[in-house]
């Protein structure tokens, strides 16, 4: 097991990687920029090293004073914790030249991953399902007329390059399809520099669900089952909850088995998220594979019993993973709801400041995770995250009286501080949200019937 | 801030006396002034001091609700108007100033980034300088080596090196203080 790990990342994630460390008898190490030298991680962990400005780019992600931190302390191991270096497969490289483990994949499996058209090609390979489409690029106008005619409208056509939502058209007639495909090409070009696209089916109104999953290097993969993620705004969850009450036993168990199969088919090492589209015949295509542990981690958790980020850390240092699949029992429901500092009234517009008051929920099966007490400054230039609240119950229905119980109690106030709480609240007091008939854009519906409402007289 | 950090190296008076000296030296400096809290830090070792709370202004009812006043000085970290102020080095080092404040005219020299520090291009090579040693804008003073890149430290200002707060071989921080200057009188 290693001795010492440094914890590249900050906030909540950092302090929640921090707390694993101290449970497994491992020393850790919290790096800070300036703005951060009186954050909850830098009290927590055994040292910290001061690695560079309030920029990302000159600290965080400035790969140099990174390594130089863990070489100054003498980490055995970085934990990238999410965003920052933790998708990076050259930081990862680095880390080995320097005879430091990457907590993650090995640079070469993350890299093909991380690449979409190529990681749908080996999942398709190793068995997973996907939506009906092309997996080479498309050449010609002709060919996208009859691929869309084959797979059946409405399709998207896609930029192999693209990303963030940018470089992608929806077909929904089979006259659009010449023109679209042309101008999908062009911006691609424009944008990317690479006019490669590729045609699939399109959902309307899917759910997003993703299974989570850690493998060791001795080829074992164990899933932790999936969550769903279908509250979200412009790509951005807000609430997550496992299991899907979308998925039957058995199918919940099949892409759970596929999803481990497709991991150790590329080689996949630590923790992991396959993504899936469900659609309303109850069909999971996959979408992309995250090659890191994510924000929304702890509802796996709650319902599995498993430190998942104890475990990301077990594998990395060469221990097999300390559980099989039948030690994974799923019990109950568990949801969380992110606490941003954002107004949900203005377009949830940043609203940072500094945290006069601060009192999070407690009693029973209520979790927060959170890097914030009171008078910690959430600055601007980093994410507006505050709190994830996680709660758990026998089941759904109670985990939402739950949840609302708790975000009643959190008390967050500060000088232009406003929270995503209201919009939580309101959000599991409507209809569809408690009947669990929720797709990518309930958010949106949500939102554009609640301004339909007020402006009735 | 809990102190938890290792201090593995033998304890060394002279740096302990240092930083306490400049801690008292800051008490004496802060008379009258709105910081609540500092610490002083000098490699292994760092004092923090906190006060009492100031007097809070009066604010009538007409009062209007203005921000609080903005910090006398460049403050070292967004952690709050001229509340706290973390890492203490730096204000040590006299970059903190307040008002018109008697200042500590000696200018810190910083590590630009995490690394080893070096006093000399090469080992065994002469020292880039010494304490009394007379430094021109602009002159490498030291190497900070990262990831096997030498990275030479210019002076911001000319003067005298009074002091060389690290040693040949020690690995810095981001901003850690590696020398003072003392600028010339002109």
């Amino acid at each position: 097991m290693f001795e010492k790990v440094l914890i590249a990342n900050r906030g909540e994630i950092a302090l929640r990687v921090a707390r694993a460390c101290r449970e497994l008898g491992i020393k850790s190490v919290a790096i800070y920029s300036t703005a951060d030298a009186e954050s909850a991680v830098v009290r927590f962990a055994d040292e910290a090293v001061h690695v560079g400005p309030h920029h990302p780019g000159k600290s965080y992600l400035h790969i140099p004073n990174v390594i130089g931190a863990a070489q100054k302390t003498g980490a055995d191991a970085i934990h990238p914790g999410y965003g920052f270096l933790s998708e990076d497969p050259f930081f990862a490289e680095i880390c080995s030249d320097n005879g430091i483990t990457f907590i993650g994949p090995r640079p070469d499996v993350m890299e093909k991953v991380g690449d979409k058209a190529i990681a749908r090609d080996l999942m398709q390979k190793a068995g997973l399902p996907l939506l009906p489409g092309t997996i080479e690029p498309v050449q010609t106008a002709d060919e996208a007329q009859e691929i869309g005619d084959s797979i059946g409208y409405p399709v998207i056509i896609k930029a192999v390059a693209g990303g963030g939502g940018r470089g992608m058209n929806v077909v929904r007639r089979a006259e659009d399809m010449e023109r679209l495909y042309k101008t999908t090409r062009s911006t691609a070009q424009a944008v990317f520099k690479d006019s490669a696209v590729y045609i699939e089916r399109y959902l309307d109104a899917p759910r997003h669900t993703e299974v989570q999953l850690v493998c060791d290097n001795h080829g074992n993969g164990v899933y932790f089952f999936e969550r769903d993620c279908s509250v979200q705004r412009r790509h951005q969850k807000l609430i997550e909850e496992a299991p899907s009450i979308h998925l039957s036993d058995d199918q919940r168990r099949d892409i759970g088995e596929r999803a481990v199969a497709g991991a150790l088919a590329v080689g996949y090492t630590g923790a992991g998220t396959m993504e899936f589209l469900l659609d309303h015949q109850g069909n999971l295509s996959f979408m992309e594979m995250n090659a890191r542990i994510q924000v929304e981690h702890p509802v796996s958790e709650m319902v599995t019993s498993v430190d998942l980020i104890q475990e990301q850390i077990r594998v990395a240092a060469g221990e097999p993973l300390s559980i099989s699949q039948s030690d994974v029992i799923l019990r109950g429901h568990a949801i969380e709801c992110r606490v941003n500092a954002e107004d949900p009234d203005r377009d949830f517009a940043p609203a940072a400041g500094r945290l006069d008051v601060y009192v999070p929920p407690g009693g029973p099966w209520t979790r927060v995770d959170s890097h914030c007490y009171p008078g910690w400054n959430i600055a601007p230039f980093y994410d507006s995250l505050i709190a994830k609240l996680i709660v758990w119950a026998p089941d759904r229905l109670q985990a939402i009286e739950r949840m609302d119980r708790a975000l009643s109690e959190f008390q967050i106030e500060g000088r232009g501080v406003k929270t995503t709480i209201p919009f939580h609240r309101r959000v599991l007091a409507n209809e569809q949200f408690r009947s669990g008939d929720v797709t990518t854009d309930f958010v949106e519906h949500f939102l554009a019937g609640e301004q339909a409402g007020a402006a009735r007289p | 801030m809990s102190d938890n950090k290792d201090t593995q190296a033998t304890p060394d008076r002279e740096l302990i006396e240092s930083v306490w000296a400049e801690a008292r030296d800051l008490i004496k400096r802060l008379e009258g002034s709105t910081v609540q809290r500092f610490a002083v830090a000098a490699g292994d070792y760092k004092i923090e001091i906190e006060r009492g709370s100031p007097p809070v202004p009066f604010q009538g009812p007409g009062a209007p609700d203005a921000p609080p006043p903005p910090p006398a000085g460049p403050v070292a970290t967004g952690a709050g108007p001229g509340l706290s102020i973390a890492p203490g080095a730096r204000m040590a080092s006299g970059v903190f100033t307040l008002g018109d404040m008697e200042q500590d005219n000696r200018v810190p020299v910083l590590a630009p980034l995490v690394g080893t520090f070096y006093s000399s291009a090469q080992p065994g090579a002469k020292a880039f300088v010494e304490v009394g040693s007379n430094v021109e804008p602009g002159q490498a003073v030291c190497i900070v080596e990262a990831m096997k890149m030498m990275n030479e430290v210019a002076a911001g200002e000319g003067g005298k090196v009074a002091e060389i707060l690290v040693e040949n071989g020690d690995w810095v921080e981001f901003e850690q203080v590696l020398m003072y200057l003392e600028p010339a009188d002109d």
